[in-house]
């Protein structure tokens, strides 16, 4: 079993009197799929936000690498290597698709801002755009590098978040219900691209909704219902837990 | 090396058009080269990082004061008052960006628009500093290594700063940091997500674009051979403003388009209306936000892309 990447340790945000995350613990493994699902309002972008550094935390720690994250802002928890998806796709308007991706990449230019001004960063800029290159065909983009953004589909759209988030050459990326809004044959290639993601040695924390999209995905899962964790366990074992049936279906279904 | 031989071709070119003017033009040509280079830094400014802003021309009067004062109140040799200028209006541009692009976009319009105003006060009210409502004259750009730069020689000095600043603001435009400009104005939020230190990039580039207006300052200042407080007044930070969304913001192309435009425009527009062509840039500018956000390039992108 391979090493933790992220290690969360009663981690609990509240919003005034409401708590919407309570003393939560998991943890996600180098190369792992770990999904995490709860119905609505159960806590789980509330979980990611804190995590990326979006929301500061009540209380609780987080740890990246074996380092405490909490409390670092959004930038410096990315260029740590924990990059990350919207749910509502947020592409960079003004910029074609390669030029979104490579924005990706900032945090991992070596050139400064003065090798920049004297003209002598264009190895540094040609390397990490060859690499977006192959970053934007590995997400089936390929042919549309040079499109202005707003020509993209939906689907098209979060298949280069994907991409930008991984142009930040992550250890751990974090997917926020990265299968909402896609059509079935999208949702089958959104499932390859993630497999190879992990193949690549980066862990995956995967937000969803969708049972049916994140259970033959995810190699463990976790349940939180009401900002605390109800299950946790491999995907069979969470799909046939009372509890769980209970969070979705309501305690009626699960008595029968 | 294809980059050097454009920029030595635009260089004659540019420059060697003035040894065949007037004095008369050479002056109007001289201005033309002056805003153009302006349009372009605020360009980057407002246009690609976002920041409506309206600092940049008292940035530029900061420089051609600072210059003079450095150079004939202070008599600092011309090396260490062209840093002390440039030292100058870093600082200020430090000093006011950094508080105020923590704030949003409105906060940051009004504490420039204040520091505007204010620095036209200063001028007015600082006495034999800056020598009041009348300004500094009689002074010349001194002797360089035992000679002076002077008549259309003078003009290819402004065609060296325009291209070197061209040069600066396109590389800047196509490194990470460009896209990091670009990435903050479009969508600060998701910019940080992906490691865009959003308040930095912020600060860099009004720093940088106000640094850029600070040197073009210091080359005014012996255009002319005076500085005085209504050349650097509020309604020249309008007109900034007003060439680059005419010409297309966020375009290299468009703040070069919408300065000679509206730099020339008057010219050809005083038999006409006299002294209110204001009121014909009020219409453009407003025909270009309503029908035309993109500007003039933005007219010639959409027609290149129909043919």
């Amino acid at each position: 079993m391979s090493a933790p990447i992220l290690q969360v340790e009663k981690l609990t945000k509240r919003f005034g009197g409401l708590t919407a995350v309570h003393e939560l613990d998991f943890e996600v493994r180098e190369g792992e799929i770990l999904g995490m699902i709860g119905p609505n309002g159960a806590g789980k972008t509330t979980t990611f936000n804190v995590i990326a550094g979006t929301y500061p935390a009540t209380g609780g720690e987080v740890r990246f690498a074996g380092e405490p994250i909490l409390g670092l802002p959004p930038h410096r928890i990315a260029s740590r290597g924990v990059m990350r998806t919207f749910q509502h796709n947020r592409p960079f308007a003004g910029m074609p698709v390669i030029d979104n991706v490579l924005v990706g990449a900032h945090t991992r230019f070596a050139a400064g801002l003065w090798s920049v001004v004297l003209g002598t960063a264009r190895r540094d800029e040609a390397q990490r755009r060859t690499r977006a290159e192959e970053l934007v065909h590995f997400v089936g983009l390929g042919e549309l590098r040079e499109a202005d953004v707003a020509t993209l589909s939906f689907g098209q759209g979060r298949l280069l978040e994907i991409a930008r988030a991984l142009a930040g050459e992550p250890r751990l990326i974090l997917f926020d219900e990265p299968a909402a809004g896609l059509t079935p044959p999208e949702c089958a290639r959104l499932g390859e691209i993630i497999r190879g993601i992990a193949a690549r040695g980066i862990a995956v924390l995967l937000i969803e909704h969708d049972m049916h999209f994140l259970l033959p995905l995810a190699q463990r899962v976790v349940v939180l219902n009401f900002g605390a964790k109800i299950a946790d366990g491999l995907p069979h074992q969470v799909r046939a837990n009372p509890a769980v049936m209970d969070a979705y279906l309501g305690s009626h279904a699960a008595a029968q | 090396m294809n980059a050097i031989v454009r920029g030595v071709g635009a260089f004659l070119v540019l420059s060697v058009a003035a040894f065949f003017m007037s004095d008369y033009h050479n002056d109007v040509y001289r201005k033309l080269l002056l805003w153009v280079t302006l349009a372009l830094g605020y360009n980057f400014l407002f246009g690609v990082c976002g920041q409506v802003a309206f600092s940049h021309f008292a940035f530029y009067g900061i420089g051609a004061y600072s210059i003079v004062i450095f150079l004939f109140q202070l008599h600092l040799p011309f090396p260490i008052a062209v840093l002390c200028g440039i030292a100058l209006c870093v600082l200020f541009a430090l000093a006011v960006a950094i508080p105020s692009t923590r704030l949003e976009g409105f906060y940051l319009a009004l504490a420039t628009l204040a520091l505007g105003q204010l620095f036209v006060v200063v001028l007015n009210e600082g006495g034999s500093v800056t020598g009041g409502t009348g300004g500094i004259a009689n002074y010349r750009l001194p002797e360089l290594f035992g000679m002076r730069v002077r008549g259309p020689w003078y003009t290819a000095v402004i065609v060296v700063l325009l291209l070197a600043t061209y040069a600066v603001l396109v590389r800047l435009d196509r490194s990470w940091f460009g896209r990091a400009c670009r990435a903050v104005r479009d969508n600060p939020e998701a910019a940080a997500a992906m490691g865009v230190d959003v308040a930095r990039t912020k600060v860099i580039a009004f720093t940088l674009t106000s640094a850029l207006a600070g040197i073009a300052g210091m080359v005014y200042a012996f255009v002319d051979n005076t500085v005085n407080p209504p050349i650097f007044g509020i309604e020249n930070a309008f007109l900034l403003l007003f060439m680059v969304i005419v010409g297309g913001a966020g375009r290299h192309a468009g703040a070069v388009i919408g300065a000679v435009l509206l730099f020339l425009l008057p010219f050809w527009l005083s038999p006409l209306v006299g002294h209110h062509h204001a009121l014909v840039f009020g219409v453009l500018v407003v025909a270009a936000i309503l029908l035309q956000p993109g500007g003039l390039v933005g007219i010639y992108d959409s027609l290149a892309k129909r043919r």
